[in-house]
């Protein structure tokens, strides 16, 4: 309380007394059996208006300031909470749609890993195919020459055994007469005349 | 069982009436005299209202200091109380005249209301100081102490008393009752002892320690004027100078219209009722607590138990209505003072209708 309205209040005071105890004491001091009688009396009066104004000043320091201090600071928190849950209400639903932007990225994003795995392993397998048959025709053409060429191998083996067998079988047949070299030609020219090599 | 308790009733009541027939009561409004502090004459409406106010700053201080954020104890039951009286004023004259109203409307009606309900607990009018040669029209009276404490002067019927039958009758040795100057008043007991030469009998009173704050008017007479200081100060404080245009209304007179003499008329009419609410606001609440008073005296001397309790219930309601309807009217007063005015005043006619 600053000290304008104090003075102010306490003038007011005195002239509130000044104007209410005038006309009861003067009524008072014409007819004693009148207002006195119903007890009216100064220092009675007195006495309650002191009782009163320290009622008041005691009441308004020791309660009412801190009880409006308490009812506004409540106030102040309850709006301050009130606030504060609608700004996170709002901050959640805002994250929870960030959230949820996030989550479908990520899905489209693992989409297309997927499709691109699956693009990347398709390619390879067809690769991988391609080379294995390629090896594999490889493969089979070599041991195909191999084989023919073992074979060729082996009828030269055997014309030869059989050019030998021939001789010494002609030899055993004629027995002798015949030069070697003779032989030889004749057998040749049996043989090539017979196309043994020609078949097969 | 329903008859058993039908039956205890009736006998309690029937009982009470037949047989425990206290000192009929008497009637006294003035405030009566129980000690002197210095030049200063205590009485006993004095004396309980220091009790009263001394309880109150004991419970607004108990409980301010521990005032929290968060309410708890007796500190958070004193708050729900004076904060739901509050959200009461806000309501009626609005945030900001509210607040500034509260404290005086607040301690109106706390200060009323404790008084009224101070004034119901079975303390008051029982013990006191004796008081000799006071009462008036009772016959003669026998001292009943309790544990030491005069509770009682108990009349006795002077024919059932004879001589030395009666030996506690006693003159009085407290020179404060100016006894033989009043002897003449005590007319039955002062007639008797010329017969029977027997000591000089006086009427006699117990004034008690404890008597309901708003029986003597200069309680409430102290508190209407501070509603009427308060109602002023707020009306001059809020609307300045022009507030006093209310009561001294010459503008129209002065610009020379002969009808400005009733603006005077109604400013001066004004006036009186300012004035006038004091005195409504004292014997509205003087006439309602004392009226209450005298019945619970009444009630309790003729049918001592039982039946009175419905009339210390009527008197709690009572307390409360007077408490509630002097902190309301200063309220409509005080919001009436600081609000323009276009029209003329109906606050008072308001108030007038209540009780």
């Amino acid at each position: 309380m600053t000290l304008k309205p104090f003075v102010r209040s306490a003038a007011a005071l005195v002239l509130g007394l000044v104007l209410s105890a005038a006309p009861s004491v003067a009524s008072a001091a014409e007819e004693s059996g009148g207002i006195a009688s119903l007890g009216f009396n100064v220092p009675g009066l007195i006495a309650q208006l002191v009782n009163f104004t320290i009622l008041l000043v005691v009441l308004r320091l020791a309660l009412y300031k801190p009880l409006l201090k308490v009812l506004d600071e409540r106030k102040r928190r309850i709006q301050e909470g009130v606030d504060r849950a609608a700004e996170a209400a709002s901050a959640a639903s805002a994250s929870e749609a960030e959230s949820r932007r996030i989550l479908d990225e990520a899905r489209a994003e693992g989409q297309q890993a997927i499709g691109r795995a699956q693009d990347a392993a398709a390619r390879l397998r067809e690769e991988l195919e391609a080379r294995a048959r390629a090896d594999a025709e490889g493969i089979v053409d070599r041991a195909r020459a191999e084989v023919a060429l073992e074979r060729d191998q082996a009828i030269e083996a055997l014309r030869r055994e059989f050019a030998g067998l021939a001789v010494s079988a002609a030899e055993k047949v004629i027995e002798q007469s015949l030069d070697r070299q003779a032989h030889q030609r004749l057998i040749d020219q049996v043989l090539a005349d017979g196309q043994l090599g020609q078949r097969g | 069982m329903k008859f058993l308790i039908a039956f205890g009733v009736i006998a309690l009541m029937v009982g009470g009436f037949l047989f425990v027939k206290g000192p009929s009561p008497a009637i006294i409004i003035a405030p009566e005299h129980i000690f002197d502090i210095g030049p200063l004459v205590v009485t006993n409406t004095m004396f309980t209202s220091w009790c009263v106010v001394a309880i109150l700053c004991t419970v607004a201080v108990i409980a301010g200091s521990s005032m929290s954020v968060v309410p708890h104890g007796f500190s958070g039951a004193v708050e729900a109380v004076v904060s739901g009286f509050y959200g009461i004023i806000v309501g009626v004259a609005g945030e900001a005249n509210g607040r500034r109203f509260f404290w005086v409307i607040a301690t109106i009606f706390f200060y009323v209301l404790a008084s009224n309900y101070f004034g119901l607990l079975p303390m008051n009018n029982v013990f006191g100081r004796v008081e000799v040669g006071h009462g008036d029209k009772q016959v003669i009276f026998k001292e009943a102490t309790i544990a030491g404490m005069k509770v009682a002067y108990i009349p006795i019927n002077p024919e059932e008393c004879e001589g030395a039958a009666c030996p506690s009758y006693r003159a009085p040795v407290d020179g404060r009752g100016a006894a033989p100057a009043k002897a003449g008043e005590t007319t039955m007991a002062a007639a008797k002892p010329a017969e029977h030469a027997e000591p000089i009998q006086y009427s006699g009173l117990i004034s008690p320690a404890f008597r309901s704050v708003n029986t003597d008017v200069n309680a409430p007479l102290a508190i209407a004027i501070f509603s009427f200081i308060f109602v002023e100060y707020w009306g001059l404080t809020a609307l300045g100078p022009s507030y006093l245009k209310k009561f001294f209304n010459f503008g129209a007179l002065m610009r020379g219209k002969p009808m400005g003499i009733i603006d005077v008329f109604v400013g001066l009419l004004e006036f009186v009722s300012e004035l006038s609410r004091m005195v409504s606001f004292t014997f509205r609440l003087f006439g309602n607590i004392f009226a209450g008073e005298v019945l619970l005296m009444m009630m309790s001397f003729l049918v001592p138990f039982v039946l009175v309790d419905i009339f210390f219930g009527l008197e709690l309601f009572v307390g409360l209505v007077q408490a509630f309807v002097f902190a309301m009217l200063t309220l409509v007063f005080a919001q009436t003072a600081v609000s323009h005015h276009g029209g003329d005043d109906h606050g008072e006619a308001h108030g007038e209708g209540h009780h």
